[in-house]
C-alpha cells in the first residue's frame, strides 16, 4: 500500500480472507461459545441486565413500538436514555409500559398486555411491536408468547415478544436473546422490492451518535450498499428480508455473533467480524465486504477508496499525532470495542497500557493480545477503583470508558473520553478516526487539568496526584 | 491548527447537506405504508380535541411515564448517610439503572451495589446472593453501614430480608454489631418518594432501636435543643445550602435526617472518595430527643412522619417544598414555631429584596399560562409560586399523585390551593396520568410555558412550548441543581429563570420592528 498511515514498525495490513462455509479456518467460523456469558457477582456495582441488553439491541429499530410489559421501573428508568440516532422515526423514543401494579401481579397482567398492545396498534399504526417481558412478568409466568402471537392475529401487525427478563443474566445475554427474538419472529419474513440492489447487512451496529451514517457514506462511495441495518436506525421492513443480503458483516461480536452464525447456516450467507475503529480495521471491514461479495470491480473500487481516504487522513492528522505521539490510555469497554478501539489508538501514537477485559470474549481477548505490547494490564473486572489503580500505576494520561466511570474520572482529575453507548461524537470510519483524535487532544490539553491539579495560591500542600 | 483543516460535521449540519435530504427521502418507503397526506392527517388528528378525549380513556398502557420506581429513591436516601452502601437486592440492571440516572442528574458518581440476582436465585431464593453479596461488597467498599432495598424480582418470590442478614451474620460474613438497615421496596407499588420514604424510615428505625435509647423529646441538655430537618426526594443540592443558611440565620442547631448533599456535590480534589458527607449514624438515635421535625415534603415522607411522631412522639411540622414567597414565610414560621426562636431580621430583609425582584419583573408574568409536571410535594410549591406571580397554572399532571397525607390528598390541596386564586380557575389536576397526555393537554389547550423535569422536552416540543427544567431528571441541562429553588434565594432563582425565559423568546420571535434594548 502506498500510502500507510500505519506508524513505524507496525505490522503490514490485514489481507482479506476467504470464507465459505466449509472452511473450518476461516475468519470468524469459530462457533460462539456454548458456555454462557459470565454471570455477575454479587455485591459489585456492576453494569445492565439481560433486559438492558435486549432492548439496546431492539430499540434503534426506529419505526416499531417497543413495549416493556413489567412495573414501571424498567420502563420508567430506561426510556429515552440511548444515544442511538434516528434519521426518520421516532416511535422507537416513546417510553410504553404495562406498569403493573400489586393487583396486576396477584391476579396476572395479560389482559393489560392484550389492551395496550391493541392501543398501541391502533393509535400509532407501528409496523412492528416488540414486547418486552420483565423479571416480574416472568417469575408470575406471563404467556407472553400466547398473548402476542392472538394479538398478532387479531390486529394483522408483527407483534414479537422479547422474553430477556433481567435476571437471566448479563447485558450481552440479552443483546443474543434480541438476536434469537429477530432470527425467529423478523429475518425471512419479508422480501425486498425486485430493483433494490443486495449488499451487506450490518450487525451489531447501533448507530450511536451516528457512527452508521460515516459507515454508510463510506460503504456507498465504494458502490457497496446495505441491506439491513441490524439494528442502527433500520426500519422493521428492512430487517425482514436481511436473508437475501449477500454479505454479514458482524460489527459488534459479543452482541450478536450467533446470529450472523444462524444465517450462515440457514441461508448460507458468508459473515465476516470486523471493525470500523481506526483506518486499518476500517480498511479491512471494506475489502473483506467487497471480497465476499465477489465483485472484482467493487475490489477495485474499495482498493480507490481505502488508498485515497487513508492518504488524506494521514494528511489530516500530522498535527494531532505530534501531540498524541507517546501518550499513554487505560482503555475499559466491551465488546469490539476493546480491540478495535487499541488500533484506532495505535494509528494516533497513543500507547494502551492499561485494557478492560469483563466483556470481551475470548476471541476478543486473542485480538486484544495481538494488538498490545506486554506491558499493557489486563482488567478482568469493574469496579471504579480497580481501573482508577490502573491509571495511576501506568502512569496513563487518558482514561477512555463509559458513562457510568465518567464522574469518578473527573473526580480524580483524570482526562476522560466517553466510548460507550452514552457518547456524543462519531468515532467510526476514517472521519471517525480524526474525530478520535481531536477528542484526545482536546480532553488532554484542555487548561482545566492544570487549574484543578494546583492547590489554592494560599494552600501550601502539594496536588494528591502530579501530571 | 485552523478550523479549516477539520472538514467534519455532525449530524445536524451534515443532515442538511443535498445527499441525506435525499436519502431520508428515499428511505421514507420502508417508514410507513402510507402517504404523506395521511402521515400529516394522523398527526393533525393526534393533536385534536377527539383524540385527546381517546387518550385520556386510555387505561392500560403508559406512555412517557413521569415516575421512577422505588427502589431509586431508596438508593438517593441511603446516600443520606454517612459511608453508607446502597444495596440493591435483585438482579443487576436495576442498579445499572438506578446508578446512571442519577449520575446523568447529578453529574456525579453514584456508589451503589446489587446482588445480581439470576435465574437460580429465581427458582432458589435470592439468600445466597445477599450473603455473598454483603461479603463482597463490605471488602470492596468498606461503608459503615449498608443499606438494603428489595426489587421487584425479591419481591414477588418473597426473600425475607431480615432473616438473610441475620443469616449473614450467624455465617459470619458481617459481624454481629455491623450495621445493615433495609426496606422493602417493589416496582409494582408507588414510586420513587414512596421507596426513599421507606428507606428513611427503615434506617431511622433501625438506628433508633439498636441503639437503646428511649425518646424523650425536648430532653437531653445539648441534643434537646435541636431540630430535626428532612428534605425528602431532593434533587437540588442547592436546596441543602439554602436550608443551611435559613437555619444558620436562626441559629439554632439542627440535623438534617437524609443529607446525600454531600455525595453530589463533592469537590474535585484529585481522589474519588465513595462517601462524602452524609447524617451521621450516631446523630440518628440522638434525633429522637429533637425538640420536633420539619419536614420539607410532606407527601414524600409519609410514613417516616408517621414514624417520628408516633413513636418518637414529636412535634412534626410537615410542608410541601417552600417555593416563592408564601411557602417560604411558611417556613420561616414553622422553624420559629418549632423551636421558639424569632424569625431573623436578616430574612425579613432578604424577602423584601425578593419581592421587589417579583415586582421588577412581574408585567412579563403576569396572565402567562403555565403547564407544570412534577412530584406532589414540588408540584404544591411551584402552584403556589405561580399563584403569586400572577401566572396562570392551567395543565397540572402529576403521575405519582395518588398519595395523601393525614387524609389530605394531593389532589385535592392542589384544587383547593388553585381555587383559593382568581390565577387558579382554569386550572385542572391530572393525577396518574402520563407525559402522553401531557402532550395533549398541550395541544388541545395551548400555555405559554412549561414547567417540568427533561422529559417534558418531547411534548413542549411539539407544542412549541418553551420548557423550564424544574424536578427530577434533569439530564440534558448542566448544575440546574447547583442553584437552590427553595427559600427567598430559591425562588429569586426561579424567577430569574423564567422570566429571562420569556424575555430571550421576545427577543427570538421578534421580526425587527420593535428590537428593544430595555426590558
Amino acid at each position: 500500500m502506498k500510502y500507510s498511515i500505519l506508524s513505524e514498525g507496525d505490522e503490514e495490513p490485514m489481507d482479506p480472507v476467504r470464507k465459505n462455509e466449509f472452511d473450518s479456518e476461516a475468519c470468524g467460523s469459530i462457533a460462539p461459545k456454548a458456555k454462557p456469558c459470565p454471570r455477575p457477582k454479587p455485591g459489585e456495582a456492576a453494569g445492565g441486565c439481560s433486559f438492558d441488553g435486549a432492548q439496546i439491541t431492539l430499540l434503534p429499530i426506529m419505526d416499531a413500538a417497543h413495549l416493556v410489559h413489567g412495573p414501571i421501573a424498567c420502563a420508567g428508568n430506561s426510556w429515552e436514555s440511548r444515544g442511538t440516532l434516528s434519521s426518520g422515526p421516532s416511535l422507537s423514543q416513546y417510553g410504553f409500559a404495562t406498569d403493573l401494579t400489586d393487583s396486576d401481579i396477584i391476579f396476572g397482567g395479560e389482559k393489560k398486555l392484550k389492551d395496550s398492545i391493541d392501543y398501541i396498534a391502533e393509535r400509532f399504526a407501528p409496523p412492528a411491536i416488540f414486547v418486552y417481558s420483565t423479571c416480574v412478568t416472568a417469575l408470575i409466568g406471563e404467556d407472553m408468547d400466547a398473548v402476542c402471537r392472538a394479538a398478532a392475529e387479531r390486529i394483522g401487525i408483527p407483534v414479537i415478544p422479547v422474553n430477556s427478563p433481567g435476571f437471566v443474566g448479563s447485558k450481552n445475554l440479552g443483546n443474543r436473546l434480541a438476536g434469537d427474538a429477530l432470527l425467529q419472529y423478523v429475518i425471512g419474513t419479508g422480501e425486498p422490492e425486485p430493483m433494490s440492489p443486495l449488499g451487506v447487512n450490518l450487525i451489531g451496529e447501533y448507530n450511536i451518535a451516528g457512527e452508521m451514517w460515516d459507515i454508510e457514506k463510506l460503504m456507498n462511495s465504494a458502490g457497496i450498499t446495505v441491506t439491513s441495518r441490524i439494528t442502527g436506525d433500520a426500519r422493521y421492513k428492512e430487517i425482514t428480508y436481511a436473508h437475501r443480503a449477500k454479505v454479514n458483516m458482524v460489527v459488534c461480536s459479543r452482541a450478536l455473533l450467533g446470529l450472523a452464525k444462524e444465517m450462515e447456516s440457514r441461508y448460507s450467507i458468508p459473515y465476516f467480524e470486523g471493525s470500523f475503529y481506526g483506518a486499518k480495521e476500517t480498511t479491512y471491514s471494506l475489502r473483506q465486504m467487497a471480497f465476499l461479495m465477489n465483485d472484482r470491480e467493487m475490489e477495485r473500487r474499495v482498493d480507490r477508496l481505502t488508498e485515497r481516504e487513508e492518504a488524506r487522513l494521514s494528511q489530516d492528522l500530522r498535527p494531532y499525532r505530534k501531540l498524541l505521539k507517546g501518550k499513554r490510555a487505560v482503555l475499559y469497554t466491551g465488546g469490539v470495542k476493546s480491540w478495535s478501539v487499541i488500533s484506532a489508538l495505535k494509528e494516533l501514537g497513543v500507547q494502551v497500557v492499561g485494557v478492560g477485559t469483563n466483556k470481551s470474549t475470548e476471541d476478543d481477548v486473542r485480538r486484544i493480545a495481538d494488538r498490545v505490547g506486554d506491558d499493557t494490564e489486563y482488567i478482568p473486572e469493574g469496579g471504579a477503583s480497580r481501573i482508577i489503580k490502573t491509571v495511576r500505576e501506568r502512569k496513563a494520561d487518558i482514561m477512555i470508558a463509559g458513562g457510568r466511570n465518567m464522574y469518578v474520572a473527573m473526580k480524580e482529575q483524570i482526562p476522560f473520553i466517553d466510548i460507550n453507548q452514552e457518547r456524543h461524537k462519531a468515532y467510526a470510519g476514517y472521519e471517525g478516526l480524526l474525530r478520535l483524535a481531536k477528542e484526545l487532544t482536546y480532553s488532554l490539553a484542555n487548561p482545566i487539568w492544570k487549574l484543578a491539579a494546583s492547590p489554592a495560591p494560599w494552600d501550601k500542600e502539594a496536588p494528591p496526584y502530579d501530571r | 491548527m485552523s478550523k479549516d483543516e477539520l472538514n467534519i460535521k455532525d449530524n445536524t449540519s451534515l443532515f442538511k447537506e443535498e445527499r441525506y435530504v435525499q436519502q431520508r427521502e428515499n428511505k421514507k418507503q420502508f417508514e410507513a405504508p402510507c402517504s404523506e397526506q395521511e402521515t400529516a392527517e394522523a398527526l393533525a388528528y393526534s393533536k385534536s380535541a377527539e383524540y385527546m378525549e381517546k387518550n385520556f380513556n386510555r387505561q392500560n398502557v403508559v406512555i412517557n411515564p413521569h415516575k421512577a420506581c422505588q427502589p431509586l429513591g431508596s438508593v438517593m436516601a441511603a446516600l443520606g448517610f454517612e459511608k453508607t452502601l446502597p444495596f440493591v437486592h435483585g438482579s443487576q440492571g436495576c442498579n445499572a439503572y438506578f446508578r446512571s440516572h442519577l449520575s446523568r442528574h447529578f453529574k456525579e458518581p453514584t456508589p451503589s451495589v446489587s446482588t445480581s440476582m439470576t435465574e437460580d436465585a429465581a427458582v432458589f431464593g435470592g439468600m445466597n446472593n445477599l450473603i455473598d453479596g454483603l461479603e463482597n461488597s463490605v471488602a470492596l467498599y468498606k461503608p459503615e453501614m449498608v443499606a438494603i432495598c428489595t426489587t421487584c424480582m425479591a419481591e414477588v418470590i418473597g426473600d425475607d430480608l431480615n432473616s438473610f442478614i441475620g443469616n449473614a451474620r450467624i455465617k459470619g460474613v458481617i459481624s454481629e454489631e455491623y450495621p445493615v438497615a433495609y426496606c422493602n421496596t417493589p416496582s409494582f407499588v408507588g414510586s420513587h418518594i414512596t421507596g426513599y420514604d421507606a428507606m428513611i424510615k427503615g434506617i431511622l428505625s433501625y438506628l433508633y432501636t439498636r441503639s437503646g435509647i428511649e425518646s424523650k423529646p425536648g430532653s437531653g441538655a445539648e441534643s434537646g435543643e435541636k431540630l430535626n430537618v428532612m428534605l425528602g426526594f431532593e434533587p437540588y443540592t442547592g436546596n441543602f445550602a439554602e436550608l443551611r443558611k435559613i437555619l444558620a440565620a436562626f441559629d439554632t442547631k439542627y440535623t438534617i435526617l437524609g443529607d446525600h448533599s454531600g455525595n453530589y456535590d463533592s469537590p474535585a480534589t484529585g481522589e474519588y472518595e465513595y462517601y462524602y458527607g452524609g447524617t451521621k449514624l450516631e446523630d440518628v438515635p440522638q434525633a429522637a430527643n429533637a425538640l420536633g421535625t420539619l419536614s420539607l415534603q410532606k407527601y414524600t415522607l409519609k410514613k417516616t412522619q408517621e414514624y417520628i411522631s408516633g413513636t418518637w412522639n414529636q412535634q412534626i411540622s410537615a410542608l410541601s417544598t417552600p417555593l416563592g414567597i408564601k411557602g417560604t414565610d411558611k417556613l420561616l414560621e414553622a422553624i420559629s414555631e418549632l423551636t421558639g426562636l424569632p424569625i431573623p431580621a436578616s430574612l425579613t430583609e432578604e424577602r423584601g429584596r425578593v419581592v421587589d425582584a417579583l415586582m421588577d419583573s412581574h408585567p412579563y408574568l403576569h396572565g402567562k399560562r403555565v403547564a407544570l409536571v412534577g412530584d406532589p410535594d414540588l408540584l404544591i410549591g411551584l402552584i403556589g409560586f405561580c399563584l403569586e406571580t400572577g401566572m396562570e397554572p392551567v395543565h397540572i399532571v402529576c403521575s405519582n399523585g395518588d398519595v395523601d397525607y393525614n387524609e389530605l390528598k394531593f389532589k385535592d390541596e392542589a384544587e383547593a390551593l388553585l381555587a383559593a386564586s382568581p390565577y387558579g380557575s382554569e386550572a385542572t389536576v391530572h393525577v396518574g396520568k402520563d407525559l402522553w397526555h401531557m402532550r395533549s393537554l398541550l395541544l388541545n389547550d395551548t400555555v405559554d410555558l412549561a414547567i417540568g423535569s427533561s422529559h417534558l422536552k418531547f411534548a413542549a416540543k411539539d407544542a412549541d412550548v418553551p420548557l423550564i427544567r424544574v424536578g427530577f431528571p434533569i439530564f440534558d441541562r448542566h448544575h440546574m441543581h447547583r442553584y437552590p429553588i427553595i427559600g427567598y434565594q430559591g425562588t429569586l432563582n426561579l424567577l430569574s429563570l423564567i422570566v429571562n425565559t420569556i424575555l430571550q423568546q421576545l427577543d427570538d420571535n421578534n421580526s425587527g420592528f420593535n428590537f428593544e434594548l430595555v426590558r
